[in-house]
């Protein structure tokens, strides 16, 4: 029994491609050496349990055929206490071999996680820009329960489903052929009745699940834009629509699921057919004479078909799941083995930066064929402020996410007090250079939890400074919980401007010689803006600051301001050199006075 | 629950529902004559070396089968029929419910979403259920119960024993698990979180250095869920071996004691045989009756979800009226407007305000302001103000909703757009405009440059809410669907943020181009977006503060010059 929310098995299985599956099977097997010889114990007990089950139920026969006399009383209740002795051991069985299998499987699929995450951790930032998160998601938690789910079942029910198959089957047919043909046949038409009616419903499957997905596309999208739906009073419109496809959903499932609604039904009735199949082919030959047939192997026959249909289907499910298991777990692989970032050989250690920059004709691209930065040079002297400045795309925040190493250069250099930041130890790079993003990612924690990320070592008394001198104390502590308040989901219920003072108290702890700060493009209310950006300045005073402006009013005092167009340096120079050149700078800050 | 299932069938759906359990009642009965007639071939037929008797009994058992195999599959087809038509009416009255909800408080998008989706889709297995495993395995387990007692009223003590036994384990199992299963789901919830997280903040992390900082919490979170989930699967370990040894012994029992029985003449053999399938027959119904039980404890939880939307304020309806043309350009009025949840925080308080017929005016305050409020009372997203609005001198409380909502056409702040083309998309509130009304819009947009180089121009496919088009481009496509139903009124709520400034200017400098015949509100906290309009209201927490032309504001109002010297004065960063 299991009490946790399966998916209900599906009787249109995923089609799976495997291609070569060895060096997958053998990997998974290295998770599992360290289990060997809980494993080894398992298979023997499964094939204890197994026979008793096989040598149990052929007993119960052998006692309705010949202890039940006057005379054997005696040996018909010994036989029935050493049955008795004989299940108590097999229960036992049972219960160690499931035991030691659920402790194989969880301890493995904890380890396949703790490796799938420490390698992610440090895949390089291209990995992430490039891939879904719910996929790689998907990695982690549902392909790891699928491996988890195979390890569980293939054990235990392969060998189970196996020996079963071929002690009972061995034993039914030394008992009567025929009556083992009747078995046979009704596990056959079980079987093939549901890939049948799989077959049939194939289609109607498809199109369920097509508009089941338009279906829920189309109510994720009108509630989610329903303030646009209402306003422009079209309720009835979005209605009709969705009325339609909720119609045509609801006949394709009834077309799927009247079909399979009859699989269970029509099992039960093969059962029952085979039932009295064997009762009658029992009877009859009993009556004839022929064939050694006893009431006692009728009813051996009657129990075996209940414990014989089950193991072989579950073999055949058994395929699937493990071909699903090894797709799974290839998948796992997959990401345990993308190369992660690593230091080159011998990289220095950066342990007093300064702060001096140097971009040397850059060149960057993200795929190949887009660059995205031509030729990008600029030199940053400790404790100057260069501005960025240009429209949405021009590739300002780009130059600074190569500053930190995120991505490789095409051509040309970075440079950080001389060295090349691609020679430099990566963890010093990162601790010299602070990035206040756009949007910096607040984690399930608590207030004072998430400005300590800044430098884990700080004090409490640290980290109230900081929330001070980045503005954010003000608003912490009027919390009914101050620092102690938990953030949840990116902390959704603060606002983006107290988003983004937390983030700076996290810059202030940092005390890195090298800032980048990444100006908000949405709108944050003016009482605020006018907090983030006194912190903001009060920040800049220590460091080298990059400042990637989104509104020229807050870097007329830059000592020097880059003007950045399609990935190039189109203008240099400081405010009022730029206004006086007439270029796209001074049209630029003209337009924002325009009507 | 019961009546969330009533109020959502009707006609044929709701006969399929109650006739799908007296069905079912068919195939149990068929099923539970089996091992009778089995046990009576071979205690009469086998006994006299009757072969017709064996026949035509066997024949009845066919019969039996056969018939069961009708039963079965009717209740499965009525079972699914009912389900299926009761989620399609559930989907529909709660959709409809959350498009025409006007309640200011009600459930988040979200929540709304997943409890249409997810929970309703756990209602219909719900009533498949209970249309078919409720019924069966109870009926089954008495039913087996009841034919035991009948064919062998002298081994019925062994049922009454171990049955018992059986339900007091399986349930003390189900009892200690429930609280280690939430503890594991706790566990994986955990780790899931931490996972999500390290992907979204990976850059945040890596800007950091926080790799090993994130790595011992993970290692911790994984431990624990390793525990967690060991603990709950090893609480239900027992269950099989035991439910195994159970059922082994009773049969043993069954065997010895009934064997002694049957020598002194009492019962048949026949007889022991149908018991102990009786028994095998209960002891599976018994397990299944427990899983429906946990199944049910689950689905439960999707009705109560359902039931809080049902639960939601319906929209209050409001009476027949005639639609009156609205002259265009009209004014705008406010009288005495208040507006709020609670008393001590209203929203808008008392705003007065009279907006000449063809006006521009600008509508700047901070977020929480009252700015956007005071456009969904325009719009009669709310009703439950005091005070009187007007448009064109007409109480909008007297109009048809449908003529206020064509009447106002508004730039919202989130640019949602729907799946379907460019065209669908601008075309939502004016169903009939001609292509070149649309290429109009989207030249006062700025928006036509990019849709002509989709190669498919306005026909050109626009996926759900909108992905394929970046946040700037949503915002155009946006105001153009709302300059399309060339409504009298236009609202622009702070609609351009994520365009640059440039493109902000041009859309801004079109807008005031054709403004003619038409009154226009501009929503911003941007100074430079009202600094133009004929006339500007500053709000502060719920209250119009000052109002007046830009020069008039900076040198009349304190908090507007603040605003001016934040957003344009000079400085902000640097040395100087």
């Amino acid at each position: 029994m299991d009490m946790r929310n399966r998916p209900r098995r599906n009787i249109h299985r995923e089609k799976v491609n495997l291609g070569d599956w060895r060096p997958t099977v053998r990997r998974l097997g290295g998770y599992l050496g360290h289990a060997k010889r809980k494993l080894i114990i398992t298979f023997l007990m499964t094939i204890v349990t197994t026979a008793v089950t096989v040598v149990g139920t052929r007993l119960n026969g052998i006692v309705i055929d010949r202890y039940i006399h006057a005379d054997t009383l005696h040996t018909l209740l010994l036989v029935c206490l050493a049955m008795g002795v004989m299940y108590v051991i097999a229960s036992g069985f049972v219960y160690f071999q499931n035991a030691l299998i659920i402790q194989v499987a969880q301890t493995t699929s904890a380890d396949i996680r703790r490796d799938v995450f420490a390698n992610l951790q440090q895949l390089p930032m291209h990995y992430f820009d490039t891939h879904d998160n719910g996929d790689v998601m998907s990695r982690l938690t549902n392909d790891v329960d699928n491996i988890n789910t195979a390890l569980m079942q293939t054990f235990v029910q392969l060998f189970t489903g196996i020996i079963s198959i071929i002690g009972m089957g061995a034993a039914m047919l030394v008992l009567s052929p025929v009556l083992t043909l009747i078995t046979l046949l009704a596990s056959a038409a079980t079987y093939a009745f549901s890939k049948a009616v799989a077959k049939r419903t194939q289609q109607a499957f498809m199109t369920q699940q097509r508009t089941l997905g338009e279906l829920n596309t189309q109510i994720e999208e009108s509630v989610t834009g329903k303030q646009v739906v209402q306003g422009f009073d079209h309720i009835d419109a979005t209605m009709a629509t969705f009325t339609a496809t909720n119609a045509e959903y609801t006949t394709a499932a009834f077309a799927a699921q009247a079909w399979s609604s009859v699989i269970g039904p029509f099992n039960n009735m093969t059962n029952n057919l085979a039932y009295v199949l064997i009762t009658a082919a029992g009877a009859a030959s009993i009556l004839l004479g022929q064939g050694g047939i006893t009431v006692g192997i009728i009813f051996t026959f009657l129990i075996y078909l209940r414990n014989f249909t089950g193991p072989i289907n579950n073999l055949l499910d058994l395929i699937n799941t493990l071909q699903l298991s090894l797709i799974s777990a290839q998948r796992v692989f997959a990401l345990i083995d993308e190369p992660p970032e690593q230091d080159v050989p011998d990289a220095l250690p950066l342990p007093h930066p300064v702060g001096h920059v140097r971009f040397e004709h850059v060149d960057f691209a993200y795929a190949p064929d887009r660059q995205i930065l031509h030729d990008v040079s600029l030199t940053a002297e400790p404790g100057q402020v260069i501005a960025l400045v240009g429209q949405t795309g021009a590739g300002k925040t780009t130059i600074m996410n190569l500053l930190t190493n995120l991505y490789p250069l095409q051509h040309g250099a970075i440079l950080l007090d001389g060295h090349d930041v691609t020679s430099l130890r990566r963890a010093d790079l990162r601790h010299a250079v602070t990035v206040v993003q756009q949007e910096s990612f607040l984690f399930t924690l608590t207030i004072r939890e998430n400005i300590r990320l800044g430098r884990p070592t700080a004090t409490d008394a640290e980290v109230a400074q900081a929330a001070q001198q980045a503005n954010a104390a003000g608003f912490i502590t009027q919390l009914p919980q101050g620092y102690d308040t938990l953030l949840t989901e990116n902390a959704h219920d603060l606002s983006q401007g107290q988003r983004q003072l937390l983030s700076i108290a996290r810059a202030f702890i940092a005390q890195a010689p090298v800032l980048v700060l990444d100006e908000a493009t949405a709108a944050i209310d003016s009482n605020t803006e006018a907090m983030v950006q006194t912190a903001m300045s009060r920040l800049m005073q220590h460091a080298t600051s990059f400042v990637i402006a989104h509104r020229l009013s807050t870097i007329q005092a830059a000592d020097q301001i880059l003007v950045i167009a399609d990935g190039r340096v189109v203008e240099r120079g400081t405010h009022a050199e730029l206004l006086a050149q007439g270029g796209e700078y001074a049209s630029l800050y003209n337009s924002q006075f325009e009507a | 629950m019961f009546t969330i299932i009533m109020q959502h069938t009707h006609g044929r759906a709701r006969v399929s529902f109650f006739l799908a359990p007296c069905i079912m009642l068919g195939e149990v009965l068929c099923d539970l004559q089996q091992p009778t007639l089995m046990s009576q071939i071979i205690d009469h037929g086998l006994a006299r070396g009757d072969g017709r008797y064996v026949l035509t009994h066997a024949a009845l058992m066919m019969l039996f089968a056969f018939m069961g195999l009708g039963f079965g599959a009717t209740c499965g087809m009525l079972g699914s029929y009912a389900s299926l038509k009761m989620g399609e009416q559930l989907r529909a009255h709660m959709l409809t419910i959350a498009l025409t909800s006007r309640d200011p408080a009600g459930l988040p998008p979200a929540t709304l979403i997943t409890r249409i989706t997810n929970d309703v889709t756990q209602m219909q297995n719900l009533v498949m259920m209970v249309t078919r495993g409720m019924v069966r395995s109870p009926l089954l387990l008495l039913g087996g119960i009841v034919m035991s007692v009948i064919v062998c009223p002298n081994l019925a003590p062994i049922l009454f024993i171990i049955m018992p036994l059986l339900v007091v384990f399986l349930l003390v199992i189900v009892r200690r698990s429930i609280p280690l299963y939430t503890k594991m789901q706790q566990a994986v919830d955990r780790v899931n979180l931490l996972m999500r997280e390290n992907l979204q903040g990976a850059k945040t992390i890596k800007s950091y250095g926080l790799e090993d900082h994130q790595r011992a919490q993970f290692t911790r979170g994984n431990l624990n869920l390793q525990t967690t989930s060991l603990k709950a699967s090893m609480a239900t370990v027992p269950l099989t071996p035991v439910i195994q040894l159970m059922l082994n012994l009773g049969v043993i029992i069954a065997l010895g004691y009934g064997g002694q029985l049957a020598v002194a003449g009492t019962i048949s053999t026949g007889q022991i045989i149908a018991f102990v399938n009786y028994m095998i027959q209960i002891t599976t119904a018994i397990v299944q009756t427990v899983n429906i039980i946990t199944a049910f404890s689950r689905a439960i939880t999707s009705a109560t979800r359902v039931h809080g939307v049902l639960a939601e304020a319906p929209a209050p309806t409001t009476p027949a009226a005639q639609p009156v043309p609205i002259a265009a350009p009209p004014a705008i009025d406010f009288t005495h407007v208040s507006f709020g949840y609670r008393q001590s925080e209203p929203i808008l308080a008392d705003i007065t305000l009279h907006v000449p017929a063809g006006q521009w005016l600008g509508i700047i305050g901070a977020t929480g302001a009252g700015k956007t409020s005071l456009i969904n009372l325009l719009t009669r997203t709310y009703d439950d103000y005091t005070g009187t609005i007007t448009i064109a001198g007409h109480d909008i409380q007297s109009l048809p909703l449908a003529t206020v909502r064509q009447a106002v056409a508004v730039a919202y702040q989130d640019a949602s757009l729907f799946a379907g083309t460019i065209a669908t998309n601008l075309r939502f509130g004016a169903p009939h405009a001609s292509l070149p009304t649309l290429v109009a819009a989207a030249t006062t947009a700025d928006a036509t440059e990019f849709i002509d180089q989709q190669p498919q121009g306005y026909a050109a496919p626009v996926e759900q809410l909108g992905k394929n088009f970046s946040g700037g481009q949503r915002q155009r496509l946006n105001i153009a669907r709302a300059l399309t139903p060339q409504a009298p009124i236009l609202v622009v709520d702070d609609a351009t943020s994520a365009v640059d400034q440039s493109t902000n200017a041009r859309i801004k400098a079109r807008l005031a181009k054709r403004r003619r015949g038409r009154t226009t509100l501009m929503i911003s906290q941007r100074v430079t977006n009202v600094m133009d309009c004929d006339q500007i209201i500053v709000l502060d927490h719920g209250r119009l503060v000052a109002q007046g032309t830009h020069a008039e504001l900076v040198k009349r109002n304190a908090f507007y010059r603040q605003l001016v010297q934040t957003q344009l004065g000079g400085g902000a960063y640097g040395h100087a």
